[in-house]
């Protein structure tokens, strides 16, 4: 720290005088801040409330008495114990594909020149302007014909596949880190491989903690895959449970927002752990300041 | 140093195979024989609340102690998503052996081999006859059946009883035409100043919307006719549409949409919290009221005619069960679907449910009718109309709703609207059919 304080600027020592500026931009911030926890707040208000306030006109801002209960009936309306133990299960798989695979290739096109590289990256590219809809039936079909409908395997498989994005926001970072630490390791001997995992990977942590978050958070989320190709209700996923809260002529909102809230957590709570590194790592020119 | 990490990453894959291959062992195929010889068949529906779940399986499991062939295997998907599985697994070829899908587009899932055709098990047993003939009109495809209609609703005006008394109105005569339905409306509004403490009545709150409304006012035509002509353009219609202007003129276009804005969201509800005196919903919306309105004293009755003998006309909804193409085993599905709305199965349904059901006969059980309400409701499936889709006109409704709304903003007038949809609907089926 002490390595850096030359460079604060002199207004930061003076935290006491705020400027008008920076008072009117603290208070649309606070405003900004109220905006986006709302939302929030109106979940976990819900989901303490009973359905007879729900139905109230004008709706109450804060519960008029908090039932905790709707957590424990919520969570004994479905088998979400077994629900969650799938879904951790689906996500574990979803962080070490990705993150092992994607790292991986996304080496070969930053760091090693072999012809049709272009062309390779471009395909690959365009892989993400295909609508995931479109691609829906006929991957269904093809699990179906391997006969893998009704088990986990659609859902993992891809994940050790590579995807487009995670691949290209690496292939970026990993331009970013100075090619002389590469050319060093590579003139002190060092294959490919060992250069990726002792040179580039350690100072990648920020985008491989990013991609981590994002797709455990994809697979946490992911509500159309599990439904699509798991037939089994022991097989179900949180984001199915919480549906069965939804029904096509009334929907249990206390339950579902108990729900909500504590599929959340999980999410909330890994993202305040790696906040750090997710901003730096989505910030693409990051390099190696880390 | 070199070697030991790469005997390290190394070692991670085959681990990470081992956790798939233990992960998930692939699911026994259910076209397999069972061990006890039974015939296993796959049932999909959406009834996974804790209402709902419970009373559908109790039939599943009766029906399975009912015979020693088959055996119902229920799943449960979500509401809507259920759909798109189900179109995922007819084009896989794997699909449930028996689903619940929607009236609507029976027809449609007919013409693109979704579902199966009936004909050859209704030869058999001819069960047509058990089933409200406006139902099993929309469950036909070129005259044949592809599915069996099951439950249905019915849409009705409730009505608060104490606002009719503090109103001075006789809370045991609701409305029966629109003349007294708004001069019952303007005695139950209450008003400070520019605001409403309460709104006596607005067509558009509720569950009826303006195809309803056009049913309603147009003797009980829906925007086609039973040869899938257009009746769009209609002095009936053009008169419903005027008459439900007028109601927006009374209210103000700005209340009109601060209630819709405020009870939009499906969470809060302007009946039970008193904002409007009479409303138009479902039979179900009872079971609502009683567990969230308790203190509500309320009535219901058929929507108001447009004149004395031009009909109560109501709207209905609900869902059939059917075949998907493909499934393994129609047979044992056919077994399990003429039991699912038999008498025995509906009734149950009904009394557990106060749904209304697709069998005439469990409809009018003595013993789910002791309920008023549950009772309207079934007087009023005579009078209650589907939405039938044309095959050439699949996706009407994204034509006709923008000039709805336009007549709604004051952009089109009635008469304009309705030609308009009428000449828009009728190229669109001229396209289709070409």
């Amino acid at each position: 720290m002490g390595r850096v304080q030359p460079y604060i600027s002199p207004q930061i020592h003076h935290k006491k005088r705020l400027s008008p500026r920076q008072i009117i931009i603290f208070i649309i911030l606070a405003l900004g801040s109220v905006l986006f926890l709302l939302p929030l707040w109106w979940m976990i208000a819900t989901s303490l409330k009973s359905m007879q306030e729900i139905a109230q006109y004008p709706p109450t801002f804060i519960p008029q008495e908090f039932h905790l209960d709707n957590y424990i009936r919520t969570w004994a309306a479905a088998p979400f114990t077994q629900y969650t133990l799938n879904t951790l299960l689906l996500s574990f798989f979803a962080v070490t594909g990705n993150v092992i695979v994607n790292a991986f290739v996304a080496y070969g096109f930053a760091r090693i020149r072999f012809r049709g590289k272009k062309i390779w990256f471009s395909i690959l590219l365009a892989t993400m302007m295909i609508p995931g809809f479109v691609t829906l039936i006929p991957q269904y079909v093809m699990f179906s014909k391997l006969h893998l409908v009704g088990t986990y395997y659609p859902l993992i498989i891809p994940q050790f596949l590579g995807s487009a994005f995670y691949i290209f926001m690496l292939r970026q970072f990993y331009l970013s880190i100075p090619r002389e630490l590469s050319e060093a390791a590579k003139i002190d001997g060092a294959s490919h491989f060992y250069t990726w995992l002792r040179v580039i990977i350690p100072l990648s942590k920020p985008a491989l903690a990013t991609i981590a978050i994002l797709s455990f958070n994809g697979a946490w989320n992911d509500f159309l895959g599990p439904l699509l190709y798991v037939n089994d209700e022991s097989l179900y996923t949180l984001q199915i449970g919480l549906q069965s809260f939804r029904g096509s002529v009334q929907t249990q909102w206390n339950y579902l927002m108990a729900g909500s809230v504590l599929v959340l957590l999980p999410v909330i709570v890994l993202f305040f752990i790696f906040q750090r590194y997710f901003i730096e790592g989505m910030n693409l020119t990051a390099g190696t300041k880390g | 140093m070199h070697r030991k990490y790469t005997r390290n990453i190394l070692w991670i894959v085959p681990m990470v195979i081992l956790l798939l291959m233990t992960a998930c062992t692939p699911r026994s195929d259910s076209s397999e024989q069972r061990a006890d010889g039974k015939v296993e068949i796959d049932f999909w529906t959406f009834w996974g609340s804790e209402t709902r779940r419970p009373i559908i399986e109790k039939i599943i499991s009766d029906f399975n102690a009912s015979q020693d062939r088959i055996i119902v295997k229920h799943t449960y998907l979500p509401f809507g998503d259920i759909w798109t599985k189900n179109l995922a697994a007819v084009a896989a070829g794997n699909p449930a052996d028996v689903i619940i899908n929607d009236y609507a587009n029976v027809n449609l899932r007919a013409s693109k081999n979704q579902n199966t055709n009936l004909t050859p098990y209704l030869q058999k047993d001819n069960i047509e006859a058990n089933f409200y003939p406006e139902l099993w009109k929309n469950v036909l495809y070129n005259n044949e059946a592809y599915a069996l209609p099951f439950n249905t609703d019915t849409r009705m005006l409730y009505y608060n009883k104490t606002a009719f008394k503090e109103a001075g109105l006789d809370p045991n005569h609701p409305p029966q035409t629109w003349a007294e339905l708004e001069e019952y409306a303007q005695k139950l509004d209450k008003k400070s100043g520019d605001t409403y403490q309460q709104v006596g009545f607005y067509p558009l709150w509720g569950d009826f919307g303006i195809d309803s409304w056009l049913i309603n006012g147009d003797n009980g035509q829906g925007y086609f006719d039973d040869n899938n002509q257009t009746t769009i353009n209609t002095p009936g219609k053009v008169d419903t549409l005027k008459w439900l202007l007028s109601w927006q003129d009374r209210l103000g276009r700005q209340t009109v949409d601060a209630m819709k804005a405020e009870f939009g969201n499906g969470q809060s509800d302007a009946f039970i919290s008193g904002k409007v005196a009479m409303y138009i919903q479902t039979g179900t919306y009872n079971t609502q009221l009683e567990e969230f309105g308790k203190d509500l004293d309320f009535g219901v009755a058929p929507i108001p005619e447009r004149e004395s003998g031009s009909g109560h006309w109501s709207s209905g909804g609900g869902f059939v069960v059917e075949i998907p193409r493909g499934a393994k085993h129609p047979a044992e599905a056919w077994e399990f679907m003429k039991y699912l709305t038999g008498v025995e199965a509906q009734k149950y349904w009904a009394i557990k449910n106060f749904d209304n059901v697709a069998n005439m006969e469990a409809a009018q059980d003595p013993e789910a009718n002791q309920n008023p309400v549950y009772k309207a409701s079934v007087e009023n499936l005579e009078s209650t109309k589907l939405f039938p889709i044309p095959l050439s006109a699949p996706d009407y409704k994204n034509l006709i709703n923008p000039h709805m709304d336009a007549v709604l903003l004051g952009k089109e007038t009635p008469e304009q609207a309705l030609a308009a949809a009428q000449q828009d609907i009728q190229n669109l089926m001229a396209q289709n059919t070409k």
